[in-house]
């Protein structure tokens, strides 16, 4: 129990919106909507943190969440400069249709 | 009402989150994403993380999904078309892991019950950890993890700098 909430329903929203990540990212074609998707799954493990670190009472945490949610910034920009990158290439962030290492 | 207003904030993540996945056009996308975020941020308050609500939002909400909006502007990116190259398998494989992977989780958190070693009371809302206590933890405990990540952004900063130049540009 955090206060009035209790864990299970913060475990149970985080696991649902990781797996909802998870279907993104497997099932879409469209680079950004993946990447979007990733984004998805870091927030869920951050809310299963915060919700742990809460009801431990310790601000560990939210510490992780801090450097994830730093790392998840890192991650943007470089991922986003491989698309502009790609795109120069195909003229296309279709991920089936990125299919070749070299051009 | 706290529980309610949890349970009401995280069930607006998940349904725009779903909305997110569900949806062709990248910039609708990103928007519904950004609502679930919000919602996210709500339950952060909820859980006791005040600072981490006010990062989630200037942040994830206001930095990074801004920069994918910039990116599918700047792209041009429209909705993802029905081309007809199916792929059957790829979708179902997708589909079954999903499945499968959903079913694990919810058969973990039933095993574990939801139940955590030792510290069964609840946290008072006055031991509400204040950003003041979270900066002294990050600027004494975790220095060298603060240092790294500033030297990590810094790479990052250079990576995507060298990854989106021209490569005619003299």
């Amino acid at each position: 129990m955090i206060g009035p909430i209790p864990l299970s329903h913060v475990l149970l929203a985080s696991g649902a919106l990781f797996a909802i990540g998870v279907a993104g990212a497997l099932l879409r074609r469209n680079a950004i909507q993946i990447f979007l998707s990733i984004e998805l799954m870091m927030n869920a493990a951050n809310l299963a943190l915060i919700g742990y670190g809460a009801a431990l009472g310790t601000q560990q945490g939210q510490i992780i969440v801090f450097f994830v949610i730093a790392i998840a910034a890192a991650e943007a920009s470089v991922g986003l400069a491989i698309f502009v990158a790609i795109f120069r290439h195909t003229e296309t962030i279709d991920v089936n249709k990125i299919n070749l290492l070299k051009w | 009402m706290e529980r309610l207003i949890f349970d009401a904030a995280a069930l607006v993540a998940i349904v725009f989150a779903g909305l997110m996945v569900a949806g062709r056009d990248p910039i609708k996308s990103v928007l519904a994403l950004a609502v679930s975020f919000f919602a996210l941020a709500v339950t952060y308050v909820l859980l006791l993380a005040p600072f981490i609500a006010a990062l989630q939002i200037i942040v994830y909400a206001g930095a990074i999904l801004v920069l994918f909006l910039f990116l599918i502007m700047l792209l041009n990116v429209g909705p993802e078309r029905p081309d007809g190259v199916r792929r059957p398998v790829q979708t179902f494989l997708g589909s079954l892991s999903v499945v499968v992977f959903a079913g694990l989780l919810l058969g973990m958190l039933r095993a574990s019950g939801a139940r955590l070693p030792g510290q069964p009371e609840a946290v008072a809302a006055d031991a509400l950890p204040d950003p003041k206590a979270l900066g002294r933890l990050l600027f004494s405990d975790y220095l060298l993890h603060f240092e790294a990540v500033s030297v990590l952004l810094l790479a990052a900063l250079v990576g995507a700098f060298v990854l989106a130049r021209r490569e005619n540009a003299q």
